[in-house]
């Protein structure tokens, strides 16, 4: 399940991680390596176990059994030091309404880790919030909660970011933002761990993916990897070569026609968009020239298929991240 | 001390710290300006009008204020122990700092010596409010008020303050500790209040084990006399019922650790998934 994923060294170690509320079985048997200095998108549907993940790691809950290396370090449930070099953003962001944006902040800062002086107003002034952090949290926007709360989990300048849904509630270029700050803390080193249920996003954000159902891991792998064995390329072909151009792309598998176009026809072949160079040649070399090719790294059928075919809660992809690769 | 301060800072921003004192005090001025504006009118029968006058009459005015902001502070600290507990489940801010590393049991003790310091400093700030209201009382009721300066009272009444503050700070953590197991504000809040005046009708059936329940401690530790004051709650009372002052004193600080402890110790087995 687990493949080879890049980057030296583990940020984050799960193995055997149990957790049952009752007669529910939250998590059975989790392993996650993460590795890193990279970002890592965990991912699942609803109820997959994903934010009770987020809780154990944070101490807000106790596991049932398995193990937990953090930061190279075993976790034990009193080691609550451990969190220090930690950055947390889990479920909602939580604030005291009656308290201003800053205020909040600084309230935030008395405990755990010391943060130094100065740090409030960097956060602030990256996540877009100085010219209302004098303002109540209880006037703010949802999305300017979830900026605020990413704030929060930055406090302390984290080796390793927990967020949980992080683009909830978020614009677009919000959503944009919060991308090119975690891109750029995990060229910087850091760690950050991403559970979403947007593919689109995650797909755009994350360099190595795990994926949970029913409190497993059913697969991790880099990204990279992961959508060169799923999605499909699409050619336009003449439409009266049809038959030709669908007998010579048959050694890939199952070949599916696709609308008319304009004297012409599209085909889906199903293989990850690194084979389009092939495809491209054997229909040359069966003397027809194509017009068109698109490449889909089919993200969503491949969670679909490793989670049994259930869905994600949220509405699709942001509005800047279409699930489609771009076209060639 | 990080926390502590933080915390200090926080309660005296919040809107429920100023409204609840606010309460108390406004509603002790107006109880001793109409007291001192119609003790000479009321109708002397079963010594009202008497006792009414003994009330604002110094250095006993001293006592007056003091009963009354014990028995109306112990439930609006009950009250208060319990929104300042409840607000940090249901805010979710407790999860805050518990993801940030932060000691559970250190983080809810903080949390509660900062309560318990706005509770001190809200005490002797009302009481020296009280004491203006029950002057002005006096005077309105003709009454003099040369024994504002009497020695013995004033002497006695730094200890009294200190004791009314445990009883006060023990209620406080009464409402902590319902509130921290309930997670929940409003019902910390609703059973706090319960239990405050359901004291109170356990009275009747009970008045033997009602003296050692925590309000009926909190007003016997201080020491009262119990003729003349202006009670809230536990104004009916009977001597026979009450501890001695500091039988009750060992009561309170029973009650007030016993509630830290239940606070803490819940707070640091709390399974977080809200």
């Amino acid at each position: 399940m687990t493949e080879s994923v890049p980057g030296d060294g583990l940020a984050l170690r799960i193995r055997g991680l149990r957790k049952r509320y009752g007669s529910v079985v939250a998590l059975d048997g989790l392993d996650l390596s993460v590795p890193s200095g990279l970002v890592y998108g965990f991912l699942g549907p609803n109820g997959a176990g994903k934010t009770t993940t987020m809780r154990v790691l944070v101490g807000l809950i106790h596991a049932d059994g398995g193990t937990i290396d953090m930061l190279g370090r075993p976790v034990s449930h009193f080691d609550r030091h451990r969190l220090f070099d930690v950055g947390a953003l889990i479920e909602a962001p939580s604030f005291y309404p009656y308290l201003s944006g800053r205020r909040n902040l600084q309230a935030l800062a008395a405990s755990g880790a010391r943060v130094r002086r100065g740090r409030i107003d960097e956060l602030l002034e990256l996540v877009a919030l100085r010219d209302r952090a004098g303002d109540r949290v209880s006037t703010y926007s949802m999305g300017m909660k979830q900026r605020l709360g990413i704030a929060g989990a930055l406090l302390s300048d984290p080796q390793l970011l927990l967020l949980d849904e992080p683009a909830n509630g978020l614009d677009p270029a919000g959503i944009v933002a919060m991308r090119d700050t975690l891109r750029r803390l995990a060229s910087a080193g850091k760690t950050v761990f991403v559970s979403s249920h947007i593919l689109g996003e995650v797909r755009q954000l994350a360099d190595v993916v795990g994926i949970i159902a029913a409190g497993r891991l059913v697969r991790e792998s880099a990204m990279d990897v992961l959508l060169r064995d799923s999605g499909q390329v699409r050619v336009r072909v003449p439409a009266d070569r049809l038959g030709q151009a669908r007998a010579a792309l048959a050694t890939f598998g199952d070949v599916a026609d696709g609308p008319p176009d304009d004297g012409h026809a599209w085909l889906s072949v199903p293989v990850g968009r690194d084979i389009a160079a092939d495809v491209t040649r054997i229909l040359a070399d069966a003397g027809i020239y194509l017009s068109g090719l698109e490449t889909e790294g089919d993200l969503e059928t491949l969670f679909l298929e490793l989670t049994g075919g259930q869905q994600t809660a949220g509405p699709a992809p942001a509005p800047d991240s279409p699930a489609h690769g771009g076209a060639v | 001390m990080r926390l502590l301060l933080d915390d200090l800072g926080r309660l005296a921003r919040r809107p429920a710290t100023w409204v609840s004192y606010g309460l108390v005090v406004g509603l002790m001025v107006f109880v001793f300006v109409v007291i001192g504006a119609t003790a000479n009118s009321l109708p002397d029968r079963a010594g009202g009008g008497q006792a009414a006058l003994s009330v604002l009459t110094f250095p006993g005015a001293y006592d007056s204020v003091l009963a009354f902001l014990i028995g109306i502070g112990t439930l609006l600290a009950v009250v208060y122990g319990a929104a300042v507990a409840g607000s940090e489940w249901n805010w979710g801010t407790l999860k805050n700092a518990i993801a940030r590393g932060e000691s559970r049991a250190g983080y809810v003790t903080a949390l509660f010596g900062a309560v318990a310091v706005v509770l001190a400093v809200g005490l002797v700030v009302a009481m020296a409010i009280g004491v203006v209201a029950a002057a002005v009382g006096a005077t309105m009721a003709g009454l003099s008020t040369t024994g504002l300066g009497d020695a013995t009272y004033l002497g006695a009444l730094p200890e009294k303050l200190a004791r009314g503050w445990l009883g006060v700070a023990e209620a406080a953590a009464i409402g902590f500790a319902i509130a921290t197991l309930a997670r929940s504000q409003l019902a910390g809040i609703g059973v706090g209040i319960a239990t405050y005046f359901g004291e109170q009708f356990s009275t009747i059936f009970f008045p033997d084990i009602v003296k050692f329940l925590p309000f009926h401690a909190a007003e016997a530790a201080v020491g009262l006399s119990q003729s003349g004051g202006v009670t809230v709650g536990n104004g009916g009372v009977q001597d026979a019922a009450r501890l001695a002052p500091d039988v009750a004193l060992v009561v309170v600080l029973c009650w007030l650790a016993g509630a830290l402890v239940v606070g803490a110790l819940v707070t640091r087995r709390a399974e977080i998934t809200g």
